[in-house]
């Protein structure tokens, strides 16, 4: 059966958009998959290779002892600043008894923690810079569903998050494009069907065991 | 028409067929792993998403008289009290040391989350679950790995989350196989070469940006 126009119009521009599309997320789709097996099998000291500088006269925001979530974020940010810090700040805990507040703040390439004595006005600063691998495993797991008030308080990861969302949109439309495209062929439809079948049939096994 | 046997074509042709049956191949075999990590990552990013929500309510306590555990180790007498409840999944320690006569720990799968607390001295146990829904479920298999990067003392101790790490890999590698293979297939193109590559390079400095860019200064 031969192909109309407009069918083949159809194949040409899907296979366009899967080509252009495909190589524009190629480069998320790398880091996300090397990321993978940092995650699943890379080990880190987080106390290893940290420097801790001490600065003095810091200027406590008011508030920031009773601030809860996202408050407490935007207001440990006036702090992190002092301290020549940019980054996502996480969960600030305020430990009443030391009257310090204690800020996590990371970044790709860097992990920092902020330990401000509210009486003394002085704040510590840890960091730890991190390799490549592991600042592409961080990009992986923002935002994440841990904290969901506070996350994106830093303007690059609700950027990133953003980003990672197109990721996945397009990957979604490059693999519905990509059968699209297979299935046009009608000489590898068989094999495809059982590499497809094989590969379904591996998955429903995982969830199976898993999860159901 | 069919097209002649492999032996018989220059291997530059025989790369190229092969590359794009391999492209394919590898997408249809890992097509519902992708979409396994594609909607479950978008859940992940989304936790106020009415359906990322996993629902925390546990199953009444039930207790438990059990025999001594065996082993020499914690990790053996945990494996030994798992035996004798009937639970699997991949043993979690807290984070405080163990109080004298107790042996507590937690047991992880994507299905269920146990609590186990074992009094030595009386052989008696207490179990708290939570039950996870198939969707819950699928949403924790992304991210059950085993494995805590930053934590020195996590190791793997189920044979099933070992398995699942490796079909993880697998579709990592299937993935960077498809693209470097992509690449490949776009350069042979003549036609496609200006517009893959303004599209490639719009990918590589976005994500760059971000992997590099940011880690500048602070």
């Amino acid at each position: 059966m031969t192909k109309t126009s407009g069918e083949k119009a159809l194949y040409r521009w899907t296979r366009d958009f899967h080509l252009c599309l495909g190589l524009f997320v190629s480069p998320f789709v790398i880091a996300f998959a090397v990321s993978v097996f940092f995650l699943n099998h890379a080990k880190v000291d987080p106390a290893a290779s940290s420097s801790v500088v001490t600065i003095r006269d810091v200027t406590i925001p008011p508030g920031l002892d009773v601030a809860r979530g996202r408050e407490a974020a935007d207001r440990a940010r006036e702090l992190v600043n002092q301290a020549g810090l940019t980054g996502e700040i996480g969960f600030v805990r305020y430990v009443r008894r030391e009257q310090h507040v204690v800020i996590p703040v990371s970044k790709p390439g860097l992990e920092a923690t902020v330990d401000v004595d509210l009486e003394r006005r002085v704040a510590v600063v840890s960091r730890r810079p991190t390799g490549v691998l592991e600042s592409v495993a961080y990009l992986h797991k923002m935002p994440g569903p841990h904290n969901a008030d506070l996350r994106g308080n830093w303007f690059w990861i609700r950027m990133w998050r953003w980003l990672a969302d197109g990721t996945v949109y397009l990957l979604l439309f490059i693999s519905a494009t990509g059968v699209y495209l297979w299935f046009a062929i009608k000489a590898e439809r068989r094999i495809g069907m059982a590499l497809l079948a094989a590969g379904g049939l591996c998955f429903a096994g995982f969830v199976y065991v898993l999860a159901a | 028409m069919s097209s002649p046997p492999d032996s018989k074509r220059p291997a530059g042709a025989v790369l190229e067929t092969w590359n794009r049956r391999l492209h394919y191949y590898l997408g249809l075999y890992f097509l519902l792993f992708i979409w396994l990590f594609a909607f479950t990552g978008l859940l992940l990013n989304h936790p106020r998403w009415s359906l990322a929500r996993i629902p925390n309510d546990s199953n009444p306590a039930y207790e438990r008289t059990i025999d001594p555990p065996r082993g020499g180790t914690d990790l053996d007498r945990a494996r030994d009290v798992m035996r004798q409840l009937g639970l699997a999944g991949e043993i979690d320690w807290p984070q405080a040391s163990q109080a004298t006569g107790r042996l507590d720990f937690n047991i992880a799968s994507p299905k269920q989350a146990t609590q186990v607390r074992v009094d030595l001295a009386r052989q008696h146990v207490t179990v708290q679950q939570i039950d996870r829904s198939l969707g819950s479920g699928l949403r924790i298999m992304h991210t059950f790995t085993g494995w805590r990067y930053t934590s020195a003392g996590t190791s793997r101790d189920w044979i099933v989350t070992s398995v699942w790490v490796v079909a993880m890999d697998a579709l990592a590698a299937g993935l960077l196989v498809m693209v470097i293979g992509s690449y490949y297939m776009w350069w042979r193109l003549k036609r496609m070469r200006t517009a893959g590559s303004v599209a490639l390079a719009a990918g590589w400095a976005s994500c760059a940006l971000f992997v590099y860019g940011f880690g500048f200064g602070g």
